[in-house]
């Protein structure tokens, strides 16, 4: 539903992940982060929750 | 709307006089057109004081939880429309009140005004607002419009699929017909259909001018944490000021917090001395509840909310 | 002290014109209802606008303000060393007020301006601000300004007082800064004196006659403060009390503040913010403690702030101007014309 709400309010839901990884699946915690990793990297930088000072 | 008062002031009576309750807890005319007090009655003498009419837009459950007298285990008998009494049962589930310290006055609701839409009708200020029957009657110095109330109903009232208190001890009125909606959300359709950046640009334009006085969240009976997130000071999970990051942050939480629990009062709404329609937020939650769970919540004392539980039936294609 | 005529089909001009030497703010209604805000280029005031939710003393006083910055990278040499931020010195002119705003900035001034403390932010903004306000020729419910010190033609904190004559706005221009104004915007044309003065007389007649509530504060002065403290009346004031800060926020004598430090990569920043009394955080001590601890204290410092405390410290009045925002905004009604009456006419019993 968190996620949901945050791509309703206009994040990229690319940007959002939920996995379930036990603490013995270091591989899979691996494989995971680099494929949220090369997502995101694709996506560019995220300029929704960024704060300015500037402004 | 005003026809069952007597009988919610009679019932009072007869609960103070034989010592059932210590206070009751309900609205009385404000000092303003358009405006309800809540106010606890303890005494006979103070029970022409309760009113109850289509101004009543806030939630009285939010006075249950927060009072003082709750804590000494006092028994309070509280006005409630259906949207009141699923915040009690809410509160009930939650552990925040038991069912047997509070004694529901029960009314069954025909929807409450949106002021600022009646507002928004005058150049000027509303010096008279009266009610009779489905009729509303307001006026101002420049002029007096007569108004059908179904017309200037709030969004949460016009939606609303349980204006009966679906738990009470008695009730003042009886029950009014409950609608069936083809299209519950359409709101929230409407907004999902746009695009991801026009999405955020609405949101963003909606909470433009949010003055972060925090009215939505305490208006809000679901809204009873004893140090809320925005006051935690170590560490400080979001700035204090006007950044529109900020102001957006306290929004998503604020009704994340929400999810599964909110009753759509519409109380957040009324409240907000900016008029801003904070419910776009909670509406989405309230969709997938039900979507997702099947859930709207405040309807039952036995079953525990979907975020509560663990069943194999819940949906987890979320996970990758 | 002189009187100029506008003709309305001029005004636009005017303020073309004057956004040209002045950061010009003024009434603008959004889906939020009517606040004053800087206006854009192509933007006019809404000069007839219901009154506004907030004050403008967000003008002299943002309700989030940046006041310092400094840079945390080590390799330079005033590394965390707050520095003032760049200001802009731009004159203001803030058109559409009404008289009791004006008012309030002279009630915050002795805040903010006085021989103990200069606030810089305040009296920099305040040194190069010019406030127009219009006449109110129809107060609303909520306005009880005539019994607050103030009323609906009231010159007090003014530069110029406009009155609105449907065709046409008679302007009193009444200080030098009203001078420069009326200059910038092109105003040139004169009204006679004594005939203009009358038709002020008459309209704030006309319009004192509407205002049908008020308050008394004649006993306030005599009572005591712990009499007024321990009245058995706060219980109930505060029952309804949500303790959001709308009232202190909407309100245009409310000065409290907090000061914030954020940093992000090398940028620290200091803000200065609203702060509300109605918010427990407000008197929360590092060690925990909270001597405001439940709403019905922080209702009563509300009150006896504006009522009270501030009467006795500054012997000008209250600290209530009476433009009965709070009124309007409070979600749960809580009307302070009723709370200054029952502390008036509080009496002990002995």
């Amino acid at each position: 539903m968190m996620g949901n709400l945050l791509e309703h309010m206009g994040v990229d839901r690319d940007r959002i992940h939920f996995s379930w990884i036990s603490s013995a699946e270091a591989t899979k915690f691996v494989d995971v982060v680099k494929e949220i990793s090369d997502k995101v990297r694709a996506l560019g930088p995220n300029k929704k929750f960024v704060k300015d000072y500037n402004k | 709307m005003d026809t069952c008062i007597e009988k919610i002031r009679a019932i009072g009576a007869d609960l103070l006089a034989k010592g059932e309750v210590e206070i009751i807890i309900g609205f009385s005319d404000g000092s303003i057109p358009m405006a309800a007090r809540p106010v606890a009655v303890s005494s006979r003498d103070d029970m022409e004081k309760l009113v109850f009419n289509s101004t009543c837009g806030l939630n009285l459950a939010n006075y249950v939880s927060k009072n003082s007298l709750s804590g000494k285990g006092a028994k309070i008998a509280v006005v409630a429309k259906g949207c009141d009494a699923r915040n009690l049962v809410t509160h009930m589930v939650e552990n925040q009140i038991s069912r047997d310290q509070i004694y529901i006055i029960g009314v069954p609701c025909t929807g409450m005004v949106d002021k600022r839409k009646i507002a928004s009708m005058f150049e000027d200020e509303i010096t008279k607002f009266a009610e009779e029957g489905d009729t509303l009657i307001i006026e101002s110095a420049l002029k007096k419009l007569t108004v059908k109330k179904t017309d200037v109903l709030r969004h949460n009232c016009q939606v609303c699929t349980h204006p009966n208190p679906p738990v009470f001890d008695v009730m003042a009125a009886e029950p009014v017909a409950e609608q069936t909606l083809d299209q519950p959300f359409a709101d929230v359709d409407n907004i999902a259909a746009m695009d991801p950046e026009a999405r955020w640009a609405y949101f963003q334009e909606l909470t433009q001018n949010c003055i972060r006085c925090y009215a939505c969240r305490n208006a809000c009976p679901l809204c009873y944490c004893p140090t809320c997130f925005v006051d935690e000071s170590s560490p400080q999970w979001v700035g204090k000021g006007q950044n529109q990051t900020d102001v957006t942050t306290f929004h998503f939480l604020r009704a994340f917090h929400c999810a599964g629990r909110c009753t759509d009062c519409g109380a957040c709404v009324e409240a907000c001395p900016m008029g801003i329609n904070v419910r776009e937020f909670t509406r989405k939650l309230n969709k997938d509840a039900l979507e997702l769970f099947g859930w709207e919540a405040g309807l039952d004392l036995e079953k525990r909310p979907p975020l509560d539980v663990y069943s194999p039936d819940d949906p987890n294609d979320f996970i990758k | 002290m002189n009187f100029i005529t506008i003709d309305k089909n001029d005004w636009a001009a005017g303020i073309d014109q004057l956004k040209k030497t002045y950061l010009v703010f003024g009434p603008v209604q959004d889906e939020n209802g009517c606040q004053i805000k800087p206006l854009a280029p192509d933007v006019q005031p809404e000069m007839g606008a219901p009154a506004t939710v907030m004050s403008p003393k967000s003008v002299l006083f943002p309700q989030t303000e940046k006041i310092l910055t400094a840079t945390l990278d080590e390799s330079s040499k005033d590394h965390h060393i707050m520095k003032p931020v760049d200001k802009n010195d731009t004159p203001r002119a803030v058109l559409g007020i009404r008289p009791y705003d004006a008012k309030a900035v002279q009630l915050v001034k002795l805040n903010f301006d006085n021989p103990d403390y200069k606030d810089p932010y305040w009296c920099d903004a305040y040194d190069i601000t010019t406030f127009v306000g219009v006449g109110v020729n129809r107060p609303g419910p909520c306005d009880f300004s005539t019994s607050a010190g103030c009323g609906p033609f009231s010159e007090q904190g003014l530069d110029v007082l406009m009155a609105d004559l449907d065709d046409r706005y008679l302007a009193k221009v009444l200080t030098p800064k009203g001078e420069a104004w009326a200059a910038a915007c092109g105003f040139d044309t004169p009204a006679d004196t004594a005939e203009s003065q009358t038709l002020f007389d008459i309209l704030q007649k006309e319009a004192e006659k509407q205002i049908n509530t008020a308050i008394s504060t004649d006993n306030l002065a005599q009572k005591t403060i712990l009499d007024l403290y321990e009245a058995p009346f706060w219980d109930d004031v505060a029952f309804s009390c949500i303790n959001c800060g709308t009232c202190t926020f909407v309100c245009p004598t409310c000065w409290c503040f907090d000061i914030q430090d954020e940093t992000k990569h090398q940028t620290a920043v200091r803000f200065r913010n609203w702060d509300s009394c109605m918010s427990p955080l407000f008197t929360h001590h590092a060690s925990g403690h909270n001597p405001r601890e439940s709403k019905i204290h922080r209702v009563r410092q509300r009150f006896m702030h504006k009522l009270k405390y501030f009467l006795d410290k500054y012997d000008q009045g209250i600290m209530c101007v009476g433009c009965g925002r709070c009124v309007a905004s409070c979600p749960v009604n809580i009307d302070i014309r009723e709370v200054c009456n029952l502390m008036n006419d509080y009496q002990k019993d002995k």
